[in-house]
């Protein structure tokens, strides 16, 4: 299990990190969600070793992280790292050898990647002459070459078509299916909603939100959708009825409600029903993004200022 | 399936691909064939410049008895060739000079040129004239020819060396000059090479990716030795080839002695390279962008212009105490003491004590310029200050 335990880092008069702590297990996917400057780079560089924490430490099965650990680990920096003259394979195979990879079992995983990746065709070319969105396939065969047992990468998906997203996507989830933990931060929430078993939203260098995504929307409202063939007012009298409703949304037809914590949605049902035929009983959860916007809409601590990722 | 590697493996890996990759590519290649030209240009320069100079075409009208033979004499004693035409009479001559297909002609006592006679030229027409006219008279006055001529023929003043060896470190003196340029070359072009490779890595942030695998140690290491190798072995090259092409061209005779000062020039480079390439990838380290090299690296080329002009003092001031000093102390020793020990200049001590210095002050700087690369090389944006580089050290290697 990848552990960042408390961890702070100031630049200069600006908090990048307060107290940030988090888990990721293998065989997880792990959504790193916050607004720009919110301490997901400074955070990820600090996993990677790249930069200290002031405090605080990250540990990998318990132990503190070291040189000896992190070469299990692949990195996918948000400014994306290559030679722009090297040739592709080479320089795949150059990074598994500087992870320890032996030259021949480097040479065959460099291979096997570009081919996931729909690149054999490129493998003698040099960085720069590929698109962009190829050069971020080549970035995650890099940070993949030497099968790490923890991936962290900064925003994988920006600039991806869709194919581009689908195929990054299932090159990760195999890997998280063969037992990988993998941390990823992203601002396009659908997609952290859609592939990731967990998700941790950061505001300000906080976790403000840590847990798995059904979690994390069960949790955050009782809502249900009703549609009723009763006569307008029908909403309110079932406001009446219903202790502790409060109604979100009003239309002729359809209304959104939201019970009490302590609510009873069969009650909620019987008290529509009593009204007229019930059309529509649905549960609505927010999604990831209404999620988001609430928490990160919050008032900022009292100890806030502003915060920036590293520069 | 993998396992840590040690730092020597880090820094091996890392110099081969510098290596590697840089050897390829095709400014390596041109700068090769540049240098190389340069040399043969600078070989064959002499030969064409010395067609006029130590040869001449001249005409003797109405060959008088005897001078041509004095003149040819003469113009073996001086060192230079002369050519006699025939001309049929004055106007001919005359003719001739004016076209420039004769640098002078004699006629009677007095000798034309077109536009002025040339010193050696001189000497030697007038020795014999004088020597024939001498000759004349004293028959004249009823001396035997035959004594006369062996007299004056005889009476030719022998030349004894007292420093044989002199042509030959001059032409050491000379090759270590053209070396010293050449290496002033290798050193300013590698050292930017390093620095430029370094804020490559910064700039595409290749770097992270890399340093979250190996110190940072480990990769200043092996870019300093893997382009370091690549400017040994294109100055092995060049230094070489040119031996080669000049004495295939007949400039000099290939032999120990003109061999050393290549090897000397060798050995200077690594020292050389060794102290400015650390100091260039300090400099690097503290950018991100590569239009701030020329910022950052300005005290470093200058150091080694500095350098340069001092080699160029030394060897138009050969005996100047100033040479003494400039060859011991470092950095300027690595340009100027392989001058001064082709020439044969230096003594063992001055050689012992430069190599001791040198060595010390490459020890002080590979410390300082580590300490200020890992500080700044992680460090993306504004350029970093020496003092931050400094003290950021703690942090990253803890």
């Amino acid at each position: 299990m990848l552990e960042l335990d408390r961890l702070s880092r100031r630049y200069g008069d600006v908090v990048a990190l307060d107290d940030l702590s988090f888990a990721v297990r293998p065989g997880q996917m792990y959504g790193f969600v916050g607004t720009n400057g919110a301490g997901k780079t400074t955070a990820m560089r600090i996993v990677l070793g790249v930069l200290e924490p002031d405090s605080g430490e990250v540990r990998w099965n318990g132990a503190p992280l070291n040189q000896d650990i992190r070469r299990e680990f692949g990195y996918m920096p948000e400014e994306r790292g290559l030679y722009p003259k090297m040739q592709i394979h080479e320089h795949l195979v150059y990074l598994a050898r500087l992870h320890g990879v032996a030259r021949i079992t480097a040479d065959k995983a460099a291979s096997d990647l570009l081919e996931a990746l729909a690149l054999s065709e490129r493998a003698s070319d040099r960085v720069e002459s590929l698109s962009l969105g190829n050069q971020q396939r080549v970035q995650l065969a890099a940070a993949l070459v030497h099968e790490p047992t923890v991936m962290v990468l900064d925003e994988p998906f920006s600039g991806l078509d869709p194919m581009g997203v689908d195929s990054m996507a299932a090159v990760l989830r195999a890997r998280v299916d063969a037992g990988a933990a993998v941390v990823f931060s992203s601002h396009q929430l659908e997609l952290v909603e859609r592939l990731c078993d967990a998700v941790g939203i950061i505001r300000a260098g906080r976790l403000v939100a840590d847990g798995a995504v059904d979690e994390l929307r069960g949790t955050a409202a009782n809502r249900f959708r009703l549609a009723v063939g009763a006569a307008p007012g029908w909403v309110a009298a079932l406001a009446a009825a219903v202790p502790g409703l409060t109604v979100v949304e009003d239309g002729d037809r359809t209304a959104v409600v939201e019970l009490p914590p302590s609510g009873d949605d069969q009650s909620l049902l019987d008290a529509a029903r009593a009204l007229g035929p019930v059309h529509q009983f649905t549960p609505v959860r927010p999604t990831l993004a209404d999620l988001f916007r609430s928490v990160v809409a919050e008032p900022a601590v009292p100890s806030g200022s502003e915060k920036v990722e590293a520069a | 399936m993998s396992r840590p590697l040690s730092f020597r493996e880090a820094v091996t890996l890392v110099a081969r691909r510098e290596f590697g990759q840089r050897i390829r590519e095709r400014s390596f290649f041109i700068s090769l064939l540049i240098t190389l030209g340069i040399i043969a240009v600078v070989v064959l320069l002499p030969r064409f410049t010395d067609f006029g100079a130590g040869s001449y075409d001249v005409a003797l009208v109405g060959e008088p008895s005897g001078l041509q033979e004095a003149v040819s004499h003469q113009a073996s004693v001086a060192d230079i060739e002369v050519s006699f035409r025939p001309a049929a009479d004055a106007a001919e001559a005359e003719q001739a000079v004016r076209d420039g297909d004769l640098d002078a002609y004699l006629d009677g006592d007095s000798v034309v040129v077109d536009q002025s006679l040339d010193d050696s030229l001189r000497a030697v027409l007038q020795n014999a004239y004088s020597q024939v006219e001498g000759a004349r008279a004293l028959e004249s006055a009823g001396i035997d020819p035959a004594d006369v001529s062996a007299a004056l023929t005889s009476a030719t003043l022998q030349t004894v060396t007292l420093d044989p060896d002199a042509d030959e470190r001059e032409t050491r003196g000379a090759i270590a000059f053209f070396g010293t340029i050449v290496l002033f070359g290798q050193l300013i072009t590698y050292s930017m090479w390093v620095a430029m490779g370094v804020v490559e890595e910064k700039s595409s942030r290749v770097v992270e990716v890399i340093l979250a695998t190996i110190p940072a140690r480990a990769l200043l290491a092996g870019k300093i030795i893997g382009i370091g190798l690549l400017g040994l072995v294109q100055l092995a090259l060049i230094g070489g080839l040119g031996l080669g092409l000049a004495s295939a061209l007949g400039a000099i005779e290939l032999s120990g002695p003109m061999i050393t000062p290549v090897l000397t020039a060798l050995g200077w480079f690594v020292l050389g390279f060794a102290a400015y390439a650390s100091l260039s990838a300090a400099a690097a380290a503290r950018i991100s962008r590569q239009e701030d090299l020329q910022n950052v690296t300005t005290p470093v080329n200058t150091l080694m212009m500095v350098s340069y002009f001092g080699a160029f003092y030394v060897f138009l001031n050969q005996d100047a105490a100033a040479a003494g000093v400039l060859s011991v102390v470092p950095p300027f020793s690595a340009l100027i003491m392989p001058l001064r020990m082709a020439r044969g200049d230096a003594a063992g001590w001055e050689i012992g004590l430069a190599l001791g210095l040198m060595l010390a002050l490459i020890a002080v700087l590979v410390v300082l310029a580590a300490r200020i690369y890992e500080g700044a090389v992680l460090r993306m944006g504004a350029k970093v200050s020496l003092k931050d580089a400094w003290a950021a050290r703690r942090k990253v290697i803890s």
